[in-house]
């Protein structure tokens, strides 16, 4: 057990499966009672990442200690330590609710006096106390996922994976996840999520960033967004937004323009300026401008912002 | 559809392997391995007269290339123990006094005792000893006889003949008995059988199983592509595979094949209808893939075993021989043996080939409504 | 080994086997089925063999002779034809078996004591029941001729001999001859194992395919504990099925039972632990199911059905295949079943067999342990 105190803890972490890289040297520290999310396209990494730190797959090169144990060295006691929610329902369909929870009890060695109590905390945290002798089966997708949240910490392990715990569930069933994420953060457990759908990212303490099996952004959400400190993000709505986006294309300023819902999201350097140059633009195209107004952008913005950033640097 | 099917059963290595490597092994096994003829087969000799003559039983014994004399037991305790383990399968033993006997005129005796355990090789070896011991009897016979004609009229011409009935046995269609003509053609069978039919249920569940099945219903694709797609690469795996056996069987183990390969392979087809239908019906009846597998093995298991294949039909109680009539494997068998050892053609087998298109048809019909309803 | 991961996976596996009840069934009544079958339905007995006659001689010699297979329950004469055509016509359609063609001259033959010669004509497509056949008919114009002699002997001399040797046969241990005494025994093992590799071979694929083995690799589960959780699931139903089919073999199928009870009891275990750490083994060596079952029935089940000696015998195979079937595990157990069934022999005659099998389930135990890594890459 090493001294310094981190939750979780990597160093130049790589993963390499044949010629393809999945993860490519990244590093990180998680506090205690940290919920870090990891967000993400798919096949960026974040999986890959996950599995490296329960003890799934063995790095290729790089360090990883999760609660002081060495992920290289000491599975076993990793494992021990950890609870892990996979990316797939993973538990047993034809099993009920309840002996899926007694299965896991035993699997997690949860002491004899505890037994009862941890069950019966889990059943309450997933709502399925009345429901403890259903078939799993015939649980619907968000019932399915709390059950799974919960068979996860049946041993109070101090450190969470959860690997996209969310897709797959509608927004409300999502939203009280999160709620059951933070008790569990407040109680001092360690949290690492991994999911794709950004909303969720504002539920996190801090964010990584991973696209290509790099972090490209570590932070708390404040922190990322203030990053964009060279553009201003304007929501514009028009009359005719594929007119009005072929126009912005000459105007100067302007750095990019999204489709966003009904309107566009355009990125500028000067706000003052540009906009001023965007009305006339548009005013001599006839197009008549609806809304015109700086927003704060949201983490789908900082995140394409910022992909579009290392593309260029690629190229 | 049928072009997915195709390359995702041929895309694995393994899973190609898996596909053509049971139908060989059968092959080969059936071929070589089992084989219900005896020679040499082992027996203790319990010499308790040791004159000449019983020398020369013996040497009748070993002589004849049945058997050979592992074991000369000397008292009961031996023989029973070589006999509880196994060391030989019959023991003969020559009573004490057989040349003098012989010599008087008297019953000689001499005992053959048998290992029941394996009633097949148990009777051929009676029926072997018994023939090794009559023709000695028949040959001692003779010297009596010469020798009694000898002392009541010694000097006259010596004419010691007796009527000897024997028998001139030709075998048809499989002159040297070789137990690997009479299985080869049933393997032949039985492959298109398993893969056809296992395959089909199998690949169809599975996609139940995973949840693809679902994605599969909503595209319009229709439900006739549908199990089209999922029984044709099946379909035609099958036939390959009865040409790979049929090579082999001609090439490695020079089975003989007199009749027409084409009709053969139409026989298949024909066949083919019937296990297809069946696998079809299968999959409609199986929630998980251990479901498919086990019933098809439950299914498949009787089907092939009172075809005809292994084990003799005459040989079934009456009930289930007419119960065997419902079996298209065991027309099909008659066929591919048919074509295989006898040479015959359309002539002879129309019955049988009647017989499996009625099937063929009536069983895809059915699991053909069956699955439709079920994708509802 | 943790006492209470290896319940828990005991407890689960169960959970699966009772809430399938569909497989279970089907596990279940295998036995009875495969019972029904080579104990009642299929035999390798030769006996009423189809035969016609084409008698050209038409005398009383030749009617002698007839009255010899007519008498034999080993032939069923159905009928009398007058050519060759009929003959061929008859075997072809496979309506016959066998053909008595006795010569125009075989009554003359006779009566002036030269060989007579008669011909048996066989279908040889079914190469067993014709070489069976073909003993018994020469046994029967054998016995015959030695009778004309003896009373043609007897004739000239006088006296009322016998035929000099007289050979007396006994079979030992299943005097009856009755093949389904000698298959049920070892049909059991048949029977184990086929349900063994059925059920074990999936359970790990399915994990797989599922999702749930990801899960399971995370917890503190030992590959150990899961093999042998899994497979006492499985020993519970594999014990069941054998209880189903000794009770059936002995009671339904009146199968001689002349050994000790204890000693069936253990090695049938022994040979149950070996059957399903294979299976188990197979399962953790794929990963979709649809493999484990073909790689399963390529390993388990043909060996056991064709190489173990349950229905065709070891002896008659050629060299190099009998040295195959020492890696068996079924062959073994075979021995002991039929030991313990009909020749009542005990642990002093059996005890390398036992031997072999517990060999065998423990390093098959040890290969699907390490087979089981508990890593994904």
């Amino acid at each position: 057990m090493n001294g310094n105190g981190w939750a979780v803890e990597m160093e130049n972490l790589v993963k390499r499966f044949g010629s393809f890289v999945a993860v490519d040297r990244v590093s990180m520290q998680v506090r205690k009672g940290e919920i870090l999310g990891f967000l993400g396209p798919n096949g960026a990494g974040k999986s890959t990442t996950i599995r490296m730190l329960c003890g799934l797959l063995t790095p290729t090169s790089g360090r990883a200690h999760v609660n002081g144990f060495d992920v290289g060295t000491e599975p076993e006691e990793i494992r021990r330590s950890i609870g892990y929610m996979s990316q797939r329902f993973s538990l047993y369909d034809d099993l009920t609710v309840e002996e899926n929870i007694d299965f896991f009890t035993g699997m997690y060695n949860v002491p004899r006096e505890r037994r009862a109590a941890r069950k019966d905390y889990v059943l309450e945290m997933a709502n399925l106390t009345e429901r403890r002798r259903a078939l799993t089966r015939t649980l619907a997708g968000g019932w399915k996922q709390r059950l799974a949240l919960g068979c996860a910490i049946l041993h109070d392990p101090p450190v969470l994976f959860l690997d996209e715990p969310t897709s797959g569930v509608d927004p409300i069933a999502r939203g009280e996840f999160w709620k059951l994420i933070h008790d569990l953060a407040e109680t001092d457990h360690t949290i690492f999520v991994s999911t794709h759908y950004m909303d969720e990212a504002e539920y996190c303490g801090r964010l990584a960033l991973m696209y290509r099996g790099r972090v490209i952004a570590l932070g708390s959400p404040a922190e990322l967004k203030r990053g964009l400190t060279s553009h201003s993000l304007l929501h514009l709505d028009s009359s005719e937004p594929l007119e009005t986006m072929r126009a912005l294309e000459r105007v100067t300023g302007v750095l990019d323009v999204a489709v966003f819902g009904g309107g566009l999201h355009v990125t500028v350097d000067d706000v003052e300026a540009t906009s001023a140059r965007v009305r006339q633009a548009l005013a001599a195209k006839g197009i008549e401008v609806k809304r015109l107004e700086r927003i704060e952008p949201s983490m789908e913005d900082v995140f394409v912002a910022m992909i579009e950033a290392e593309e260029r640097k690629a190229a | 559809m049928l072009r997915k099917e195709l390359i995702q059963a041929l895309r694995e290595p393994r899973m190609r392997v898996l596909l053509f490597l049971p139908p060989l092994l059968q092959c080969i096994i059936f071929g070589y391995a089992v084989n219900l003829d005896v020679d040499h087969a082992r027996i203790a000799w319990m010499d308790m007269d040791r004159t000449p003559e019983s020398r020369d039983l013996r040497d009748r014994f070993e002589g004849s290339g049945r058997f050979d004399v592992v074991a000369m037991p000397a008292n009961e305790e031996e023989v029973q123990r070589v006999l509880d383990r196994s060391q030989a399968q019959a023991v003969v033993r020559v009573l004490p006094g057989f040349a003098r006997d012989l010599a008087r005129g008297r019953a000689a005796g001499v005992q053959v005792l048998v290992d029941g355990t394996n009633s097949n090789t148990a009777s051929l070896i009676l029926s072997y000893g018994g023939q090794i011991i009559a023709a000695y009897s028949a040959d001692a016979m003779g010297r009596q006889q010469n020798r009694r004609v000898l002392t009541r009229s010694p000097g006259s011409a010596v004419n010691a003949s007796a009527p000897q009935v024997t028998a001139r046995s030709r075998v048809w269609f499989n002159p040297d008995l070789y137990s690997r003509n009479y299985f080869v053609p049933g393997v032949v069978a039985n492959i298109i059988m398993m893969v056809t039919l296992m395959l089909t249920a199998l690949a169809i569940v599975r996609e139940k199983e995973i949840g693809t099945m679902e994605q599969l219903m909503v595209t319009p694709l229709r439900p006739i592509e549908l199990m089209l797609g999922k029984t044709l690469p099946f379909a035609a795996v099958g036939l390959v595979d009865v040409t790979l056996v049929t090579a082999v069987a001609l090439l490695v183990f020079h089975v003989p094949f007199n009749g027409s390969f084409p009709l053969m392979l139409l026989c298949g087809v024909l066949f083919l209808m019937t296990s297809l239908g069946a696998g079809l019906l299968l999959s409609t009846i199986s929630h998980t893939q251990q479901q498919a597998m086990m019933s098809s093995f439950f299914f498949v298991m009787p089907a092939f075993m009172l075809s005809g294949f292994a084990f003799p039909i005459r040989n079934m109680p009456l009930v289930v021989q007419y119960l065997s009539y419902l079996n298209p494997l065991r027309y099909f068998i008659e066929i591919v043996r048919g074509i295989f050892l006898k040479g015959v053609g359309v002539s002879v087998l129309w019955p049988q080939m009647a017989c499996l298109v009625v099937y063929g048809v009536t069983m895809l019909t059915l699991s053909a409504l069956r699955f439709h309803k079920t994708l509802d | 080994m943790s006492y209470r991961r290896l319940r828990a996976m005991f407890v689960k596996e169960l959970h699966h086997v009772t809430r399938d009840a569909r497989s279970l069934a089907l596990a279940l009544l295998t036995p009875v089925m495969m019972l029904l079958l080579f104990g009642f339905a299929l035999s390798l007995d030769v006996d009423r063999i189809p035969t016609l006659v084409y008698d050209q001689d038409q005398t009383e010699a030749s009617r002698d002779l007839i009255r010899q297979f007519q008498g034999s329950r080993f032939f069923d004469i159905r009928g009398f034809v007058g050519n060759y055509a009929a003959v061929q016509g008859a075997i072809d359609r496979s309506r016959i078996l066998m053909a008595v063609v006795i010569p125009r001259d075989y009554s003359q033959n006779v009566g002036a004591s030269r060989e007579a010669p008669v011909q048996i004509l066989l279908d040889g497509s079914d190469s067993n029941t014709a070489s069976i056949a073909l003993g018994y008919a020469e046994t029967v114009v054998q016995n015959y001729s030695l009778e004309l002699r003896t009373d043609m002997m007897n004739l000239r001399g006088g006296e009322h001999g016998a035929p000099p040797v007289d050979a007396r046969l006994r079979v030992w241990y299943n005097s009856s001859l009755e093949s389904k005494n000698y298959v049920v025994p070892g049909l059991i093992a048949v029977i184990l194992m086929i349900i063994a590799s059925l059920l074990t071979s999936l359970t790990i694929a399915r994990e797989w395919e599922m999702g749930t083995m990801e899960q399971l690799l995370s917890t503190p589960l030992r590959p150990a504990e899961m093999v042998l959780g899994k497979m006492l699931a499985y020993f519970v139903v594999g014990l069941t099925d054998s209880t189903i089919a000794v009770l059936v073999g002995v009671y339904v199928f009146r199968v001689p039972f002349r050994g000790s009870v204890p000693l069936l009891v253990v090695s049938t275990c022994v040979f149950l632990f070996g059957a399903l750490f294979w299976g188990i083994f197979i399962s953790a060596a794929t990963r979709t199911q649809q493999k484990a079952y073909q790689i399963s029935l390529l390993t388990s089940f043909l060996p056991a059905q064709l190489l173990s000696g349950f229905v065709w015998s070891i002896e008659s195979m050629p060299k190099a295949i009998q040295v195959i079937t020492r890696a068996v595990p079924a062959r073994y157990f075979v021995t002991i079943l039929k030991g313990v069934f009909l020749k009542g022999v005990g642990l002093s005659v059996l005890w390398g067999e036992l031997g072999f099998l517990a060999l065998y389930a423990a390093i098959v135990f040890l290969l699907a342990t390490r087979k089981l890594r508990q890593k994904l890459a």
